[in-house]
Formats: C-alpha cells, sequence, structure tokens
C-alpha cells in the first residue's frame, strides 16, 4: 500500500511537472528561510547556556529615576557588590567587571628580543576581579583561572591575542605593554589565555586586567560611594538552594538602609534587581549592559517572517491543488468506486504533499548550507553550532517540513477526498463557491503579507537615507578621525598637528577628548547664574583644543568660539549649544554669553563663564533628541582624538601623507584612522541589518507568493482555452482578451493593496517613534506600493494571458 | 439478488421536484444478464447508481442480497459494496497515472489483499485475458477496445457476484463492442456472474437474457 502510495505520488509529480516545481521551490525556500531565522533565533537564545552554575548566576541592575522616566541599567557602583555580599549570606561570591569604557580600542606592544616591537590594537578590554573566573566558566588553555589577575599588573587575554604575540610561543608570564585612555599605560604578566566558547556570551571579552596595578585600581577597589560611579557590572553566585526571587524582594530595605537618605536629598530613588545571567542577552529593557542585549521585537518580527514565508508557499500548494481539482475530481470517483475509503485518499494526496515537502527540505538543505554565510553577514551573527546540535536542528526542521506537508497537504486532501463519484464521474466539474472564495482569500492573504512587506521595506529605506543624509549641524563628510591611544601618541599630538596644518589638502585640524557619533561617559550636573543646584540641567561635555570647533564647521550664534586668536581662554571658559542655553532658560544666546553655569561638588563652586553660543548638533544618532551640550578648552595633551578636516580630492594620497608623519612620530604604533560620517553611521547598525534582512525577505515573499498567482494562471488560462478560442472566433482581440484573463487577478492585488496599507501603516508609524528625527509616511509610498503591486502581478499573470490570447483558437477548438 | 422497491428519486429544481425516477420496482435474481434501455434522460444512470450503492434513492427500499441496503451503517454497505459488486463505465475511468498492471491491482488493496496473494491474481487475469504483454503499459498506450478490456477485467479482479455496466460498449466500435459482449454473456453463464448493463444497442442488449425499457423514470415491461 505504501509503495503504491509513494509511486502514484511520484508519478503525479513527475507529469505535472510546472505544478511540482512551482510548490517545491516555494517550500523549498519558505523551508530554507524558516532554516536560517531559526538558526539565528536558536544563537540569540543560547547566549551563556553554557556556564556550569547558570542557574545560580546573576547580574546586579539597577533602575535609575530619570526625572520621572525609569531608567533600568546593568551598571551600579562597585562597592555595592561588597555590601550586599556581606549582607546577604545567600551571595555566595561576587564579580565585578568594568569595560574599558573609554578605548574604543587599547594599545598591546611586545617588546621582542632586539629592538623589535609587536604592537597591534585591540579593542573589548576589561578590568575584571579575579573571581570572574570562578563564577563564569572560561575555557583555560594557559594559566590557573583560581589565581589569575590575582596579582596587580596581571592580564588574561584570548588565545587569538596570544598568538598574535607570541607565536606558537607559550604566552604564560611574558609580559607585555597596554595603553588604554582609561586604565593608563603599564606593563602586564600573562597569567592565563583562554579560548572562547563556541556558545555565545554576553561578555565578549578579548582580554582582562587585573584590578591592581591600573589606572583605575582606586576607583575599582576603594570607592565607597553607593550610589555615583555607576559603571561596574556586578555578578553574583547564589548559594545552592537560595532563591533569587526572595533575595530580590529584600534590596529594597538594603537600598533604604544604605541609601535612604542620600536619595531622599536628591529627591530621586534607586532599585536593584538580579538578571540571570541566561536571560541577560535578551534583557533588552535594561541598558548599557556589557555588549548590547538582541532585541526580542527583532527576533519576533524575523519569526513571523519565517512563519509568513512559508505559510505562503503552503497556500500556494494549497491554491494549486483545489484549482486542478476538477482534473483529481475524476481520479477520486474511480477510486471510490473501485472501493476506496476517503481515509485512503486523503492519505494519499497527504502522502503527496508530504512527498513535495520533502523533497523540498533537502533542497532547502543545501540553500541553507549555501546561503548561511550570507545570512551571518546579513544578520551581524556568527552561527557556529556542534556537531550535536547539528543533529538535533535538522530533527527538528525535518520535523518542520512533514508539518508544513501536513499543512499545506490536509485542506486540499480534505477536499479532494470529498468528491462523490456519481457526480464526478458524470464529466464536467465545477468547483463549489465556497472553495473559489476561499482560494481568492488565500491569495489576498498572501499578497497582504507582501505588500506590508514592500511598504516596509519602502519606508525603512526611506529613513535610512534620511539618517544618512540629514544635515547634523557640523560636517561630517572629509573628517579623518586618528585615535591617539598611548601617551607617546598623546604628547605628539602638538607636533602631528602643526606638521599637517602645513599640508594643503588638510583644512583644518582639531583635537578632543571625544566626537559626535561615539558614546561620550561625561555628563554634568549644572546651573546657571542666579539659580541654585535643585535646579540643576544635564550637560553632556566634551573637552577640546582650540581648534577642534572649526575643524567641525560649528558656528558661534552668539559670542565665539574657542580658538588658536585667543590664547588667554582657560579652562574655566564653556560654549554651550543653543538647546543648552534654552534649557538654563537663558532669554537669548547673546545674553548667555558673558554669564556662568557652574556645578557643585563636595560642597564647592565651580563656575564656568560662557564665551560663545554654537548651533545645535548631533552628537548622538537621531534617535535621541539633541540635548545641551558644553564644550570646555583644555590645552593639555590629553586628547584621544585628532581630526582632520580634509578637502575633497585624493583621498588616498592626503592619507599617506598622514601615514607617514604619524610613522615618523609614533614609530612603534601602527597608524590607524576612520573617517567620522561611517562612525556616525555605525550608530544604525542594528536598523541596517533589519532593513537588509526585510529587503530581502520581501523579495523572496513576493517570489514565492507570485509563483503562486503564475501557477493560478496558468491554471485559469488553460481552463479557459475553449472560450477563449470561442471569443477569438467572435472577433475578441489580444488585447482584450489580456484584460480579461488578467482582471480577476488584478482584482485581487488591488484588495489586498486596500488591506495592507493600513496595517503596514501602524507597524511603520511605530517603528519611526523609536527615532527622534523621522521621516514622514507619505502618501507616495502607497501609491509606489500600489504600481509595484500591480505592475509584479500583471507580469506575473499576462505573460499567460497573453499566451493563451496568442495561440490560434482553431486549434483549441479542436481538441476537447 | 436485488430487490427495489417503489424506488423514487427527485432533484429540486427551481424549488419544484422533478422527478428522475418514479416508482421504479424491481427484482434481479442471481444469474440474471438484465439489459436497461431507454432514451437518453430517462434515468438509467440513476437507477444503475442506485444498484450500485453509490447513488442514494429518494425514497423506496432496496434489499442486496438479502439486506436491506439502506437501513445499513454506511461501512457495512462499503464492505457489501466491495465484496460483490464491480462498475464498468463508457468512459472506461482508467487511473492513468497508473499502467495496466496497477489498474488492475488497485481493488486489492483497497480490499486488504496481501501482496503475495494479489500478485497471484492479477497474474492469473492477465493470462487468462491474455494481456501480459500490454500490463506494463499506461491506460494512453492502448486503444478504447483494450481500455475497456482492462475495465472489465479490473471490475471482475475482486471476483463481484454483481458487475454494472453503463454503455460499456458506447465508445467502442461494433467489433470492439462484440467482444465485451461475449465476454459478458461468457462470464456470466461459466461463472454465474450476474450482470446488468445500460445500452442504447438493440443488438448489444440481445446478448442479455432479460430486458428492460426505461421511459421517464418508469419501467415499462
Ligand atoms: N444533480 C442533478 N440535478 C438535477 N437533475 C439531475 C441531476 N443529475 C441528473 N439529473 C437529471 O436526471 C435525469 C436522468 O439522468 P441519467 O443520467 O440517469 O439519464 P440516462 O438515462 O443515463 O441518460 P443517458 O442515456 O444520456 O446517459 C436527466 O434528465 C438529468 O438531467
Ligand atoms: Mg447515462
Amino acid at each position: 500500500m505504501l509503495k503504491n502510495y509513494i509511486t502514484v505520488a511520484f508519478r503525479n509529480l513527475m507529469k505535472h511537472k510546472g505544478f511540482s516545481f512551482i510548490n517545491v521551490l516555494g517550500l523549498s525556500i519558505g523551508l530554507t528561510c524558516c532554516m536560517l531565522i531559526s538558526l539565528y533565533i536558536y544563537h540569540e537564545y543560547s547566549y551563556d547556556s553554557y556556564h556550569a552554575k547558570g542557574e545560580r548566576l546573576y547580574q546586579l541592575g539597577a533602575v535609575f529615576n530619570n526625572e520621572g522616566e525609569l531608567e533600568h541599567r546593568a551598571t551600579v557602583p562597585s562597592a555595592l557588590a561588597v555590601a550586599l555580599q556581606q549582607e546577604f549570606p545567600e551571595i555566595e561570591e561576587s564579580a565585578r567587571l568594568l569595560s574599558l569604557f573609554r578605548d574604543d580600542k587599547t594599545l598591546l606592544q611586545y617588546q621582542e628580543s632586539g629592538e623589535n616591537v609587536k604592537s597591534f590594537y585591540e579593542s573589548k578590554g576589561y578590568v575584571a576581579d579575579p573571581s570572574l573566573f570562578k563564577l563564569l566558566a572560561y575555557n583555560f588553555i594557559e594559566g590557573d583561572p583560581a589565581t589569575a589577575l590575582q596579582n596587580p599588573n596581571t592580564v588574561v587575554v584570548t588565545e587569538e591575542i596570544a598568538e598574535k604575540l607570541f607565536g606558537e610561543e607559550s604566552a604564560l608570564n611574558k609580559t607585555i605593554r597596554i595603553s588604554s585612555n582609561t586604565n593608563g599605560d603599564g606593563d602586564y604578566t600573562i597569567t592565563g589565555v583562554f579560548r572562547p566558547h563556541n556558545v555565545p556570551s554576553h561578555i565578549d571579552a578579548r582580554f582582562l586586567l587585573s584590578p591592581r596595578g591600573g589606572g583605575l585600581e582606586n576607583f575599582f577597589l576603594n570607592s565607597t560611594t553607593l550610589l555615583n560611579n555607576n559603571m561596574f557590572f556586578t555578578y553574583f553566585l547564589l548559594k545552592e538552594g537560595s532563591d533569587a526571587q526572595q533575595l530580590e524582594k529584600k534590596l529594597p530595605a538594603f537600598v533604604e538602609r544604605h541609601m535612604g537618605e542620600e536619595l531622599k536629598n536628591r529627591g530621586s530613588d534607586r532599585q536593584l534587581f538580579l538578571t540571570n545571567i541566561e536571560d541577560i542577552h535578551l534583557a533588552s529593557e535594561i541598558e548599557g549592559n556589557v555588549t548590547p542585549a538582541g532585541s526580542l521585537t527583532y527576533i519576533r518580527i524575523l519569526a513571523s517572517i519565517a512563519v509568513l514565508t512559508l505559510l505562503i508557499a503552503c497556500i500556494n500548494f494549497m491554491n494549486l491543488s483545489t484549482s486542478r481539482s476538477s482534473k483529481r475530481s475524476r481520479e477520486v470517483g474511480v477510486r471510490k468506486v473501485l472501493g476506496a475509503e476517503r481515509s485512503f485518499l486523503i492519505w494519499q494526496f497527504l502522502g503527496e504533499s508530504l512527498i513535495m515537502a520533502l523533497v523540498a527540505f533537502i533542497f532547502a538543505i543545501v540553500l541553507a548550507v549555501v546561503f548561511l554565510p550570507v545570512f551571518e553577514q546579513l544578520s551581524g551573527r556568527d552561527i557556529i553550532l556542534s556537531f550535536q546540535q547539528h543533529g538535533f536542528l535538522l530533527g527538528v526542521y525535518f520535523l518542520l517540513a512533514i508539518i508544513t506537508g501536513f499543512i499545506a497537504g490536509s485542506y486540499p486532501a480534505f477536499y479532494l477526498s470529498s468528491f462523490k463519484p456519481v457526480q464526478v464521474l458524470k464529466g464536467r466539474f465545477s468547483s463549489s463557491l465556497s472553495v473559489v472564495s476561499l482560494r481568492k482569500g488565500l491569495v489576498i492573504f498572501q499578497f497582504v503579507i507582501s505588500v506590508v512587506l514592500i511598504i516596509a521595506s519602502v519606508i525603512i529605506s526611506n529613513q535610512m537615507s534620511y539618517l544618512r543624509s540629514k544635515d547634523l549641524g557640523f560636517i561630517k563628510d572629509q573628517q579623518i578621525v586618528i585615535p591617539l591611544r598611548s601617551e607617546t601618541a598623546k604628547s605628539s599630538y602638538a607636533s602631528l598637528k602643526a606638521q599637517l596644518n602645513s599640508h594643503t589638502s588638510i583644512r583644518s585640524v582639531g583635537g578632543s577628548l571625544n566626537y559626535p557619533g561615539i558614546s561620550n561617559p561625561t555628563d554634568w550636573l549644572m546651573y546657571k547664574e542666579g539659580s541654585s543646584a535643585q535646579n540643576a540641567e544635564s550637560v553632556v561635555i566634551t573637552h577640546v583644543d582650540d581648534s577642534f570647533l572649526q575643524t567641525l564647521g560649528l558656528k558661534a550664534v552668539a559670542g565665539r568660539l574657542f580658538s588658536p586668536d585667543f590664547p588667554a581662554d582657560t579652562n574655566n571658559h564653556i560654549i554651550l549649544n543653543e538647546k543648552g542655553v534654552a534649557e538654563f532658560g537663558f532669554p537669548s544666546a547673546e545674553e548667555a554669553v558673558g554669564s556662568w553655569v557652574a556645578f557643585d561638588w563636595e560642597g564647592e563652586q565651580y563656575r564656568f563663564d560662557i564665551v560663545g553660543v554654537v548651533n545645535d548638533f548631533h552628537f548622538k544618532d537621531l534617535r535621541v533628541p539633541i540635548q545641551p551640550f558644553g564644550f570646555l578648552l583644555v590645552n593639555a595633551p590629553i586628547y584621544n582624538y585628532l581630526i582632520a578636516h580634509v578637502n575633497q580630492g585624493n583621498m588616498g594620497q592626503t592619507l599617506q601623507v598622514i601615514e607617514e608623519r604619524w610613522n615618523a612620530l609614533n614609530p612603534n604604533e601602527p597608524f590607524e584612522y576612520s573617517f567620522l560620517d561611517q562612525d556616525f553611521q555605525k550608530n544604525y547598525e542594528a536598523e541596517s541589518r533589519l532593513a537588509g534582512m526585510i529587503r530581502y525577505f520581501t523579495i523572496i515573499a513576493i517570489l514565492i507568493s507570485c509563483l503562486g498567482l503564475f501557477g493560478l494562471a496558468t491554471f485559469s488560462a488553460e481552463q479557459r482555452i475553449k472560450e477563449i478560442g470561442i471569443r477569438k472566433v467572435l472577433g475578441a482581440s489580444v488585447s482584450s482578451l489580456v484584460a480579461l484573463l488578467s482582471k480577476d487577478f488584478l482584482k485581487l492585488v488591488v484588495v489586498s493593496v486596500v488591506l495592507a496599507s493600513p496595517i503596514a501603516w501602524y507597524i511603520m508609524h511605530e517603528w519611526l517613534q523609536t527615532f527622534a528625527y523621522r521621516v514622514d509616511i507619505s502618501w507616495q509610498v502607497f501609491a509606489l506600493t500600489t504600481f509595484l503591486a500591480v505592475m509584479i502581478a500583471l507580469v506575473t499573470v499576462s505573460f499567460q494571458a497573453i499566451k493563451a490570447a496568442l495561440t490560434n483558437p482553431v486549434k483549441n477548438l479542436r481538441t476537447e | 439478488m436485488i430487490q427495489l422497491q417503489n424506488i423514487f428519486k427527485w432533484y429540486n429544481t427551481a424549488n419544484r421536484p422533478t422527478f428522475i425516477l418514479k416508482d421504479v420496482s424491481l427484482t434481479i435474481d442471481e444469474g440474471a444478464f438484465l439489459s436497461i434501455m431507454g432514451p437518453s434522460g430517462s434515468g438509467k444512470t440513476t437507477l444503475l447508481n442506485i444498484m450500485g450503492m453509490l447513488d442514494q434513492p429518494s425514497e423506496g427500499s432496496y434489499h442486496f442480497m438479502g439486506q436491506d441496503v439502506f437501513n445499513l451503517k454506511e461501512k457495512q454497505r462499503k464492505e457489501l459494496y466491495k465484496q460483490y459488486i464491480g462498475f464498468v463505465f463508457q468512459a472506461y475511468h482508467l487511473l492513468d497515472e497508473l499502467t495496466v498492471y496497477e489498474n488492475i491491482e488497485t481493488p486489492l488493496l483497497y480490499q486488504g489483499v496481501k501482496s503475495a496473494e494479489r500478485k497471484a491474481m492479477v497474474g492469473d487475469m492477465l493470462d487468462r485475458f491474455r494481456i501480459v504483454g500490454k500490463k506494463d503499459l499506461f491506460p494512453s498506450q492502448l486503444s478504447g477496445g483494450q481500455q475497456q478490456l482492462v475495465g472489465v477485467v479490473r471490475a471482475l479482479i475482486s471476483k463481484p457476484k454483481l458487475i454494472l455496466a453503463d454503455e460499456p460498449t458506447g465508445n467502442l466500435n461494433s467489433t470492439q463492442g462484440e467482444e465485451i459482449m461475449q465476454l459478458f454473456q461468457q462470464l456470466n453463464k461459466e461463472e454465474g456472474v450476474t450482470i446488468v448493463q445500460v445500452t442504447h444497442s438493440e443488438k448489444n442488449a440481445a446478448f442479455g437474457n432479460r430486458i428492460i425499457q426505461l421511459l421517464d423514470g418508469q419501467v415499462q415491461d
């Protein structure tokens, strides 16, 4: 019996090649999407799932009350770990982690025998308590996790860094020089080398420094504040059998006991909470974690897209099967006359869809393997799986294929098997009205999905190009950023600047601790002349040299900029932006100049005279509104970045000039640079990824939908071939016949556009709310989409219609 | 074998019942070879389908081999049908995707006959009707007469006691038709298979041993 099912199914598939091709192709693509997306989701959920003590590991977080807005953050003061561990016996052990927050990269150098210095930049450096390796599972291939980082000036590095530094040689006990903007420069002994796990972790550390010995030692180990310096990631290992929720309930009382009074004085409050280590990666409500959290929203969007593409493919199968039913009805009738039970027939039809799904499954596996690298790039995740995981996933996908086969096949199977022999054997068969309307409904459903995706793609594209092209209030193009990472580099700033300034292709050079587009951790609570600390405004602060503002092209709307023309400027002069002037409540920019703003620290007032006001500019990405901003002048060589505004022209040559000058001044440090506009754009990486993925999946969804539409059009043209012949004989023109055949399908597409537009509008409106600066959703988007959808459908459908309309009518009328 | 009593069949067209069969009563004994004749639209196919349990009358009772067919459960009726009845059609109705061999085998599959037994039974039949050479061909590769022969063989494979044939020779030329008629006659005489056929041909009707005329849904004796 089974053999018979399979042979018949295969013969049917082979006989109706077009039908099978459309379905297998659609299902393969749908399954491939599901596989790739589920890999991504699986990856997102596997973060930190490998820690042996995983269920007992928690990260401490704090809720800040920012003028009524609650902010969950992953960073807390360093002393909290100690205080909590002392007070609560449930906590067995704690570990703190501090990111080298001012380093986008850190300079690592190794003095080889002789004069040769090996040096390169590394990112992802941290300062960590030695106990971190007791809590979290680190795979040490050299050194002892129990004692590493206990001694001052010790460092643990990844296998990759060790190899870069020492090749095959053992790295243990070798000394390297580490120059950090955050932790200062110093010599460190390597006490451990680890190999990162295959399973991802929210801690992406590539090297970890001991707290003792570095510039941050005091800050890390001896700070006593329980409210300020919220910079430390804190992990707890709870005692076996203790309950995190119970512990969490005791935290408000702890906050009250230790910080209550101070919080009351500040008119603020604070809550503490715990997050299990396995949940950290997807806890996207927590801001500023070690690595950016994965987004549940994106996971949901992708999962829906995966399910929807597969559903579109299933609908193709359903629609093509039922539209073919007149062909299959006779077979059903005969088989029933020959004694077939309905259940036999149901299984026969299901068998066909299952075989189709399994063939598609095999193709999908191949496609998934082929497209995985592309997808990894698109999603920005390296998906590495162990052998067991492969086996498990293969099993899951097989099951998915079977389920797909059932979903696609069940409706046609029940429908086809319900035919009564007396009716279908009599001769001509016509689909019942309900089946036809269901078919139309399903086509509309497919196109609603496609149209929503088209609209989403168009709006996302619009927003992305808006983000790229919006005037940021400063010159972002032709700006080369050169990081100064070691003391040597920093102290060479003045000479480098002088040399570059003398070069014709370089317009201006400035230095600063920070530049627009990268994170800036400094903000001060300041108040204006005549006011007090109670009415303080938060002002983001950046220290710059006397030509930085000109280099960025910022304009003074009142007063003046810092400049070499005012050598008497001191570091208690400030330049505010217009927003700052407005927030402080100055009546005008002109009146702000000459006044002062100040902050209080330990009972003392620190005053800054306003010498100028600059236009508002975006120092952060366009998701957030412009905030008050203040530039302070600093003349000591502590700048982290040199920014060179260069003329348009030969960029390569200019870069070469800069590199030569750099190498002459800093022989032991590789030359590195980036472009300011690109750095700024990096803030939208998640959005560009989403945009990329949605673009691809839109194309896929349209492709599968059109495959189905093409199949239906082919079928309807076949069925109406006689009618077309008669009409042609009666004198109908080709165009009128094409219109006749295409009209019904186009109507469905138009209905889809009408249904999809409000859905898409709503979704995209919500998405745009995440940007403070955004495009409007214009009617043109919908007009364009309607045009696109209709054109795509027309091309798909009219191909068959034209073919049918052009055939010689005599031929069609003779047959039948 | 077949006892039809006061069979009525009507359809509701435009809210008025149109009668297809009007009070048909008919008894067919085991071993009979009955030919039903009548003009087009007189209800011959409808009557045959009711006998074959493919269709239900609007009124009346039907006893087949002593069982009250329309008071049986669906399942029992199917069993009865599978065991005793074979159908032959004017349009042959072979399954296009199946070879001759597989077409003949199909009813056995539905009856749950074991594989080895099936092989033997189909082999026997192929031998007996001298179509072994055609067993791997598909219906489209056969002539009309050959197709109908396969149709008859397929109806015979499950050793039915009753064969219902709706214009079995309607699509065949006279020689092909005659061959099928002779085959029916032989089955009827030598194996005692009861045969009921619908035909428009006086000559073919004469192969049987009883003829009834259907006119406007009524039997004219
Ligand atoms: N589903 C239906 N609804 C309405 N009328 C029907 C239906 N099926 C059959 N009829 C009518 O019943 C009548 C008898 O049909 P039937 O097929 O039994 O005729 P027949 O004697 O076999 O004719 P022919 O010799 O042409 O095959 C016809 O007039 C037909 O129009
Ligand atoms: Mg008839």
